[in-house]
This record gives structure tokens, C-alpha cells and sequence, in this order.
């Protein structure tokens, strides 16, 4: 009899744990988003994305996957590299802008009306820091160093011009740089502004 | 002459009403046809409109269905033996995910043995809910979180060498998978990061070996997820990291519980009246216990990792597999360098495994070459450098060749 209430008692406190434990937890719970994944920080997504993937492993291009092929991956990595869920939307939005094809001609006419006219260093360090990295040299393998004296600078502002806008493959790089730096919302005048700042602050 | 002026300009002003009339005609059509062109291009809109919706619905449904993984094949080539062909591991990812809610993913591994045969087996299966942003509760099967490899490092194509290091393999030092209920996340820490696993699990189980049947002595610890918790005990472990600067992590990792002998050498069987199914009467519940440490620096085109792991077994004082208890310890360095500009990437490690048993202890160092076709697709080249007893296995060296790719 002793046994039993003993085996009684360890299921009741067993039982009660997970309850308290299911409690807590449908308390904290977050209202469901009426869209989902909630739109993130596209400059801290790919801040977010070059800092954290290639711990582990060669990095994936953006173009790699579609959009909702983004989703369930960075959901799956995000357990595996410890991202909260706030990295974790910033990681999508950028990879999901960055998968993109090159906009439009029409669309590119558009967004350069709309332009705030961002300067160039603005520019650089919104969209193209995170792998360029603060100094030029490239924060991930196979990323051109700007301040090489035979370098990607060394081209003609029409040839960088027409990298940046539509995307470049570097000779030794498995990935491929996104057209715009995976930044659709980037005009001709910003492009232009941000290739005279690589000249003026990484060229020699 | 006034009068055929006159008449001049009647005849002229008719001739240019006669001849504008049907040119005006032309110019600014009547609005029954203007009002034909709008419900043209309304047509036109709404069918587009139509598609565009068709063509969202799949873009981000609230269920999503995605296939991961990554396989692997290869040549081995051992100094004493024959070379062999070898498939590695198939291993497909599968993800259900309902919205950002839940995720459940699974694991198969599928793997050829020397005897052709395919074996399967659940890597893991565990249904994930993302209850916060800082907090994701996984219930089922999952990767041991105690270090980095066998959680993060083990699929061959993330892998840069084609081995383990010696001790995070199957029946190695470093648990590798565990059955229970998780809570893992990652959160800032003043301007630092942080990310934390914690669980609770049926743990593992033991073997032993014997040489005269009678007498039984523990062998090895078999981490590898059990459904049943036959020692009665539930282990604790987990893992907290520190990021001081984004290109560095640094992990702390600990597992504790109770470990029994669940297997004979030669599949010899005492009595086990009364007693769930593979409880060997008499044995009891050792104390089992790990510590783990683990970093990685990484900058540019190298990185640095590195990890130590120590698993403890405790003593029994009663019970067929009587004696004392066992540790097994195991470490690794490994430096991967990417040439600038190039595919070409060259990889050194040097890992140590220690165990009970001297014919299993090892001292490896591996060199390897891997050239990055793309970055998910990589063929690897290396030599392994291993010191064992002479004459053990372990100490035979070995070239190994593997294409191994992350899809």
C-alpha cells in the first residue's frame, strides 16, 4: 500500500511539473502574427548571415534557394547556431531580397525617383559591410579584397557598375555576389555614390 | 467677283468639313469604344490580379514542406588492406513547419555495410516549438547538444576532412544523440551573444566484453538515443556558449545521469525474470557524467576550432559487470585555410581519444586538401597519420578520398 501511494504520489508531482512547465510556457507564448514570417532588417540580416553561417560551414548564396525554401532552412539554423527568433527574420528578409533577379529597367527608373539619396558610405555600410567588411579586405572566402592594387577596383566604374547592378561571380569565389548586394531598393544614384566611396575610401 | 469670292469659300469650308469629319472620326473614338477598351484591360487586370494570387498562395503558405540533407562517396585506401570504394552516408533532412509555430525534422541515415547490406537509422526526429524568440522547446530524438561536432559538424559536406576525429564517431567519447525534451535558444548578453541547451533525457546505455564468458567487464557507452530508460534515471545536460566578438564562440557543455549494462559480449543473456526487457538482473545504475569544452575563431579564409570531451563512468560494486569505473577522453585542433581567391582550401587536425581499453586508443593526425567546386559541393583528399597499438587497427593509416555534397 505504501508503494502505491508512493508511485501515486511520484506520478502526481511528475504530472503537476509538466503541467506548471506547459502553463508557464502558453503564458509567455506570443499572439500568431497575422503574417508570418514577420518582415525583418534586411542590413542586419545579411550582418546576421555573414557572421553566423560560416562559423560551421561554407557559406549558401542567397540565389541557392526559393523563398520559402529560406524559411524552414533559416528555422532549422536557427536551433543549430543559436539565433533568436528577431536574427532569425532578418536572415530571411535579406535572403529572400537577395534571391531576387535583376530588377527590372522600368522598376530601377522607379526606385531611383524614390531615392532618398543615400551617400555612398551610407550605402556601403547598410547593404555591402557584411561581406565587404569594414575594411574592404572581405569578411568571407572568396570575397574580392577592394584594397588589393590589382583588385576588383582596378576595373572601369562601367564594368563595377554592371557588377554591382547585375550581380558578379568572382574568379575563385563559389558564391556569387547578388545583383544590388542583394539590395533591390538600390538606384543608379546610389550605386554611382557607393563606387565613388570604395574608390575614395579602399582605393589606392 | 464678290459673289464667286463668296461661293469659293462655301465650296472650300464644305470640302474641309467633308474631309475633317471622318479624320476627327478617327482621332477621338466615340465612348462605347473607349468604354470596349476599358473592360479590355479590366479583363486583362483581373486575370493578372488572379494569377498573382494563384501565384502567392505558394509562396508562403502556413505549411511549408522542405527537403534538406547531404550524402556523401568515397575511396579509402589503408596501408595494411585492401583499397574499397565506399557509399558514406545518405542523409535526407525533412522539414514540416507550420508557420513559424512549429517545425518538425527529421533525420534518416542511410549507409552501405561492409556486407552490402543498407542499414537505416533515425538519426533524429524532434518536433521543435518556437515559443519565443529567445526559447524553442524540441521533444523526441535529437543530436547531443554536449560540444560542436555532433551537433553542427558532422554532415560530411560541413565536415572538412573526410572522418571524425577519433572519439566523436559511434561508440566514441562524445555522446552522440539522446531521447527527451529540449529547451535551446540564443539571446544578447550586454554586447555579447549568447545561445544555451538544456535537456533531460532517458541517457545512455552500456556494453561489455568478456573473454571467458563468466566474467564481464564494461566496454563502451552507447549514446545514441535509447527509447527506454532501463537504468531508471533521467540525465541532465546541456550547453551554454559565449560570442565575445561575432568570429568567436567559446562552449561549456556538461551531462549527468545514471548508466547501466544493457549488453553481454557474444549476445550472452542472464536471467531477466521480472525485469524490463534488456535490464540484466543484478547490474545497477552507474553514475554517468561528461564535460565538454569547445571554441572556434574564425576571420576571412580560416578557421580555427578546437574541443575537449570526458565521459565518466562510475564504479559497481555489485552486479555481472562488477568493477571499477572507466573514463574516455577525447580532444581535436583542426586550422582550415581557404587560398585567397581560389577554391583550394588546405585542412590539418590533430585529435587524441583515450579510453579503458589501450587497443582502442589513438593519436591521429589528418592533413587534407579540399577544392570547393561550389560551396555545397566539395571533394576532399586526405591522410590520416594514426598511432595505436601496434598491430590495433587504429594504428593502420589511410588515405581517404570523398565527394561530399549539402543539398
Amino acid at each position: 500500500m505504501k508503494n502505491l501511494n508512493n508511485r501515486i504520489y511520484d506520478q502526481a508531482c511528475k504530472l503537476s511539473g509538466i503541467g506548471m512547465l506547459l502553463l508557464g510556457v502558453s503564458y509567455s507564448l506570443p499572439a500568431i502574427a497575422a503574417d508570418y514570417p514577420q518582415a525583418g532588417n534586411f542590413s542586419n540580416g545579411s550582418k546576421v548571415w555573414a557572421e553566423n553561417c560560416n562559423r560551421c560551414h561554407n557559406m549558401r548564396g542567397p540565389k541557392e534557394l526559393k523563398d520559402d525554401q529560406w524559411i524552414s532552412t533559416a528555422f532549422h539554423m536557427r536551433l543549430r547556431a543559436g539565433l533568436t527568433g528577431q536574427e532569425t527574420r532578418d536572415i530571411i528578409t535579406f535572403l529572400q531580397a537577395s534571391n531576387t533577379k535583376t530588377v527590372a529597367s522600368g522598376s530601377t527608373q522607379v526606385s531611383a525617383v524614390i531615392s532618398k539619396g543615400a551617400t555612398g558610405k551610407e550605402t556601403y555600410e547598410k547593404t555591402c559591410i557584411a561581406c565587404h567588411g569594414n575594411d574592404g579586405k572581405g569578411t568571407l572566402p572568396g570575397t574580392p579584397d577592394f584594397t588589393s592594387h590589382d583588385g576588383a577596383l582596378s576595373k572601369t566604374d562601367e564594368v563595377l557598375i554592371d557588377h554591382i547592378t547585375n550581380g558578379f561571380q568572382s574568379t575563385g569565389s563559389p558564391m556569387a555576389m547578388p545583383p544590388r548586394g542583394g539590395n533591390a531598393n538600390l538606384s543608379a544614384t546610389d550605386i554611382s555614390a557607393v563606387l565613388k566611396y570604395l574608390r575614395d575610401a579602399f582605393g589606392k | 467677283m464678290k459673289c464667286s469670292c463668296y461661293s469659293f469659300r462655301r465650296k472650300l469650308l464644305s470640302t474641309v468639313i467633308s474631309v475633317s469629319l471622318p479624320v476627327m472620326a478617327l482621332a477621338e473614338p466615340s465612348n462605347a469604344d473607349l468604354q470596349a477598351q476599358i473592360d479590355v484591360l479590366q479583363n486583362q487586370v483581373t486575370a493578372l490580379n488572379s494569377e498573382v494570387q494563384q501565384a502567392a498562395e505558394w509562396k508562403n503558405p502556413n505549411t511549408l514542406i522542405h527537403m534538406a540533407g547531404y550524402a556523401d562517396v568515397g575511396f579509402i585506401s589503408p596501408e595494411k588492406g585492401n583499397d574499397s570504394f565506399v557509399v558514406g552516408t545518405f542523409a535526407p533532412i525533412f522539414h514540416f513547419q507550420y508557420r513559424d509555430v512549429v517545425m518538425l525534422e527529421s533525420e534518416l541515415e542511410f549507409e552501405v555495410g561492409e556486407d552490402g547490406e543498407t542499414e537505416v537509422n533515425l538519426e533524429y526526429l524532434t518536433v521543435d516549438w518556437f515559443v519565443s524568440d529567445y526559447a524553442t522547446i524540441l521533444v523526441g530524438k535529437f543530436l547531443s547538444p554536449v560540444g560542436q561536432f555532433r551537433q553542427n559538424l558532422h554532415p560530411s559536406w560541413v565536415n572538412k576532412l573526410p572522418s571524425a576525429p577519433p572519439g566523436f564517431g559511434h561508440d566514441g567519447a562524445a555522446p552522440i544523440s539522446d531521447l527527451g525534451v529540449q529547451v535551446r535558444g540564443g539571446f544578447p548578453l550586454g554586447g555579447m551573444r549568447a545561445n544555451y541547451a538544456v535537456y533531460s533525457s532517458n541517457g545512455p546505455e552500456l556494453n561489455s566484453e568478456t573473454e571467458d564468458e563468466t566474467e564481464f567487464e564494461l566496454e563502451g557507452i552507447r549514446a545514441e538515443g535509447f527509447g527506454v530508460d532501463r537504468d531508471g534515471d533521467k540525465t541532465l545536460g546541456g550547453r551554454f556558449a559565449i560570442l565575445p566578438v561575432s568570429s568567436i564562440e567559446i562552449g561549456l557543455s556538461f551531462s549527468t545521469g545514471k548508466a547501466t549494462v544493457t549488453e553481454l559480449e557474444n549476445g550472452l543473456e542472464p536471467p531477466t525474470a521480472g525485469l524490463e526487457s534488456g535490464f540484466i538482473e543484478g547490474e545497477i545504475a552507474r553514475d554517468y557524467d561528461v564535460i565538454g569544452a569547445d571554441f572556434v575563431w574564425f576571420t576571412g579564409n580560416m578557421s580555427f576550432r578546437g574541443e575537449y570531451v570526458k565521459t565518466e563512468i562510475g564504479e559497481a560494486a555489485t552486479g555481472v559487470t562488477t568493477g571499477e569505473g572507466a573514463i574516455w577522453e577525447s580532444l581535436y585542433t583542426q586550422l582550415a585555410y581557404r587560398l585567397p581567391g581560389t577554391k583550394w582550401e588546405g585542412v590539418i587536425r590533430y585529435g587524441d581519444f583515450d579510453s579503458p581499453h589501450n587497443s582502442q586508443d589513438v593519436t591521429q593526425t589528418m592533413l587534407g586538401v579540399n577544392y570547393l567546386i561550389s560551396n555545397n559541393f566539395i571533394a576532399k583528399l586526405g591522410y590520416e597519420i594514426n598511432d595505436g597499438v601496434t598491430g590495433s587497427p587504429v594504428d593502420d593509416d589511410r588515405t581517404l578520398l570523398q565527394l561530399a555534397y549539402g543539398f
